[in-house]
């Protein structure tokens, strides 16, 4: 070893001994390069009534269905067959330009109509007779994540799309008030004093690497997140606050390949069209706020936005004005650069409906995960979606 | 018994013990065990106010869907009292062991629903059958209005057989996963249907919709009723094997000991009897192994039950109790699936740790943790802000100082944490002050060390 490289060496042992230990063994971790393409979910809570999301206006079955609930007034026409609830016009121009593409009819084998049920096989890509503990985020980045960093959940607690067999991502309403908690004195005297090389390899150990990497992701989307990046005004409310969380995190260049966002209310069995005419509303524009923010920081063209539900409702209204629990369902992809925006396909047969009523699938939602993950993350959708899927041509 | 041996006992029996109870206790290991038993023999249900279903009738719900509507939200309502009243249920009861078997087997034959009646129903048949004869409780669990429901067992016609309850009672309620085959599946489903419940929630055979043909289940041929089929599978080893990785898991250590579980198994097969086995397990040698004393990571009703053990609360608002089980992760009553809760390492995530570090002082101490820097300044600053906090709580710390009062406090770290702590934080602890037991109660609470039983 020549002279200079054992100074080299030496300087950088010492100065090992200053770095608390905490710091040493979250660092022992190389950090990975995870490329910058990111992607945004919107989950639209309680299942969404699709048919009036995007409405068969020249489909007589479909009014004849919803004698009172049919939606006959300032519908946003697209094409001969289909067209936007008025509260989704401020979508109209990215339908016009090409990035917004909906797929009709996603959904999956023997649906399930429960809520809780049907959200968790979404968020873990499972079958229906199937019951998985892992997320399909979670499991992505137990491949190709490191830290907790990597997937954030604007929430107080942490979906299970978000939790893998070993990754977890990281939930926060307001990164502040999560720095401020990790960041208390005791806590930083007990890392500082904590000693254990073999960090993971048991119980107490798994505490304190979690400790340590809460403690290391609060410090770095704290330190790293640029309040002035996201000028845009949003709307009022708390939605569009999460997603204007989002554009800072973006804009500011974190370190983050998944965003986790959720709009509740949908679970219209009663006096529909008042609330959805607002969650819409809610929904299309924090949207557009949001895309014109990542515009306008150039980063719109390394995003893409996917907003689902746990599933459709009745084609037939119900006798309180409002809908049942259905089956498949409309998602929304938003983003540059699709390969079919637009319309992927066309609505499912109104006559031709399952034994409840429900309008059947003829996409499934795993296919289109398998999508994401191969056209868009660039990676494979093996290990990570449980079941062999076909890839689509949206993206 | 040593000091260590009875906490460990008592935390996997129970929530932990305080010190002061130590000296009522019996000297030996068998007679402490025998009490634990004796103590368990009576029953005690939870009986939640339900008066707001007295008197109605399926007419009612039949020909008045608003006031059917009305209902369902306001038994959604009393399943929070529900929930509230089986927490107090796991502070106070005198039959510890059964109220934690009750807990264990709520997250065995996982459960949910919304109806209050057949959830009390439901939780209370896993407290009787806790200790007894375990092919008794699987055939209970299987004619429970709220099972029925949850796995679709009143669905499962002979026309239509619904495979649901039939695939988890193999799966995750007796053999485990891949000890039967498709065709065993959809056979028993067949010796199930006809299985319904009444409107108050008791069991109804359906003999019109049962399938009365003859069944072929695991090589046997034969009319077999659900009840039948369920025998068949109690014959098969696996499922006393099965149940005591489980027990073993929960009860002794995260980390399987085959040798262990196959004697525990041993024991099992002979007659299912869980109070048999529970009381072979307690009484091993092995039970009490170092490495089995404080390998568990708290289940948040653990974190939450042994603390407010220590620390008696409270709770200002009901709905604070909810929210913490929420952040949490473990809502008593609201299961993530038919799976149950994960337990172990699942519970832990980047923003669960960070709760359960900082709830004892939130809960406790107007969210401070003393540190030695601006302690006084910081107290002054939170104790403004009390008003902020986002729990209401009344702390009865004279109950602590009661049951800690011949405790040194250079010695409060023994009684508060299970298990071996990191040298680093056990070095780090001998240089704290320890003027206030109160302070270096909250202290210990807020360690990873904490998290562990």
């Amino acid at each position: 070893m020549d002279r200079r490289k054992f100074i080299k060496n030496s300087a950088l042992a010492s100065s090992l001994f200053f770095v608390p230990n905490f710091v040493k063994a979250f660092e022992s971790v190389t950090a990975k390069q995870l490329g910058y393409k990111r992607l945004v979910i919107v989950q639209l809570a309680g299942g969404n009534d699709g048919l009036n999301t995007i409405i068969p206006h020249n489909n007589d079955l479909y009014y004849n269905a919803r004698p009172q609930l049919a939606i006959t007034k300032g519908i946003i026409k697209l094409n001969d067959d289909l067209g936007f609830h008025p509260s989704l016009s401020p979508l109209r121009s990215l339908f016009d330009n090409g990035e917004l593409s909906i797929i009709n009819n996603v959904g999956y084998p023997n649906p399930v109509r429960s809520h809780f049920r049907s959200m968790d096989i979404w968020q873990t890509a499972s079958s229906s007779n199937e019951y998985l503990q892992s997320g399909w985020l979670g499991r992505y980045l137990d491949k190709h994540g490191d830290k907790p960093y990597n997937a954030l959940e604007m929430d107080e607690q942490l979906s299970l799309a978000m939790k893998g067999e070993h990754f977890n991502g990281i939930a926060t309403n307001d990164y502040k008030v999560l720095y401020n908690t990790a960041k208390d004195p005791y806590f930083k005297k007990v890392l500082n004093h904590y000693n254990d090389a073999h960090l993971s390899e048991h119980n107490l150990g798994y505490l304190y690497q979690t400790m340590i990497e809460a403690e290391s992701s609060a410090s770095y989307i704290f330190e790293n997140t640029n309040v002035k990046s996201s000028q845009e005004s949003y709307p009022q409310n708390g939605f569009a606050k999460q997603l204007k969380s989002i554009a800072q995190f973006i804009n500011s260049g974190l370190d983050t390949k998944v965003f986790y966002t959720s709009l509740g209310g949908f679970d219209t069995h009663a006096g529909q069209n008042n609330k959805q005419t607002k969650l819409l509303s809610q929904y299309a524009e924090s949207v557009l706020a949001f895309v014109k923010d990542l515009k306008r920081n150039n980063t719109f063209e390394d995003t893409l936005i996917f907003t689902f539900s746990e599933f459709g409702r009745r084609v037939k209204q119900n006798a309180a004005n409002g809908t049942d629990h259905g089956a498949a369902n409309n998602v929304f992809v938003i983003g540059e650069n699709l390969k079919k925006a637009g319309f992927y396909n066309d609505l499912a047969s109104l006559s031709d409906l399952d034994g409840n009523g429900d309008l059947k699938y003829d996409v499934d939602f795993r296919s289109v995960y398998a999508t994401i993950l191969s056209n868009w993350l660039n990676v494979s959708a093996k290990g990570i979606i449980p079941s062999k899927q076909k890839t689509l041509n949206f993206i | 018994m040593t000091q260590q041996e009875l906490q460990h006992l008592y935390w996997r029996v129970g929530f932990g013990i305080n010190p002061t109870n130590f000296n009522s206790l019996p000297k030996n290991r068998q007679q402490i065990v025998d009490a634990i038993f004796d103590n368990s023999k009576s029953i005690s249900p939870l009986k939640i106010d339900l008066s707001f279903m007295h008197g109605v009738t399926v007419k009612d719900l039949k020909e008045n869907p608003k006031f059917a509507q009305e209902l369902r939200v306001a038994s959604r309502k009393k399943l929070a009292n529900l929930n509230y009243a089986w927490l107090n249920q796991l502070v106070d009861a005198k039959e510890l062991l059964r109220e934690k078997m009750t807990l264990f087997w709520a997250n065995h034959f996982v459960c949910k629903d919304n109806h209050v009646v057949f959830a009390q129903k439901f939780n209370n048949t896993l407290r009787t059958h806790a200790l007894g004869d375990f092919k008794t409780f699987v055939k209970s669990i299987s004619k429970e209005a709220a099972m029925l429901k949850y796995l679709n067992g009143k669905q499962n016609k002979k026309n239509q057989p619904n495979e649901n309850f039939a695939r988890e009672l193999m799966e995750l309620f007796t053999l485990g996963e891949g000890q039967y085959s498709e065709k065993d599946i959809k056979e028993s489903a067949r010796a199930f249907t006809g299985y319904n419940h009444d409107f108050d929630g008791n069991f109804r055979f359906k003999m019109k919709v049962h399938d009365q043909g003859e069944k072929t289940f695991f090589g046997k041929t034969g009319n077999f009723s659900g009840d039948d089929i369920i025998d068949i599978i109690l014959e098969d080893k696996q499922c006393a094997t099965y149940i005591s990785d489980k027990i073993y898991r929960y009860f002794v250590n995260p980390k399987p000991n085959k040798k262990h579980i196959e004697a525990m198994a041993n024991v099992f097969y002979k007659d299912y009897n869980i109070e048999n086995l529970m009381r072979f397990v307690l009484l091993s040698d092995w039970f009490y192994d170092d490495e089995n004393v404080g390998a568990k990571i708290k289940s948040p009703i653990e974190y939450l039950i042994g603390m407010v053990k220590i620390v008696p609360v409270k709770f200002g608002r009901e709905k604070d109790l909810l929210k913490i089980q929420k952040l949490l992760g473990q809502t008593l009553l609201n299961p993530p699936n038919v799976a149950g809760w994960k337990g172990d390492k699942a519970w832990i995530d980047a923003n669960t740790i960070m709760v359960r570090l900082k709830l004892p002082s939130v809960m406790l101490n107007n969210a401070v943790i003393s540190s030695g820097e601006n302690d006084e300044l910081r107290k002054k600053f939170f104790k403004k802000n009390k008003g902020k906090l986002p729990i209401k709580v009344t702390v009865d710390w004279n109950t602590f100082s009661e049951n800690y009062k011949n405790i040194n406090p250079e010695n409060l770290q023994d009684y508060i944490l299970q298990g071996n702590s990191n040298k680093g934080t056990a070095d780090f602890l001998k240089t704290l002050s320890k003027t206030s037991k109160q302070e270096y109660c909250v202290q210990l609470m807020s360690l990873p060390e904490y998290q562990m039983c």
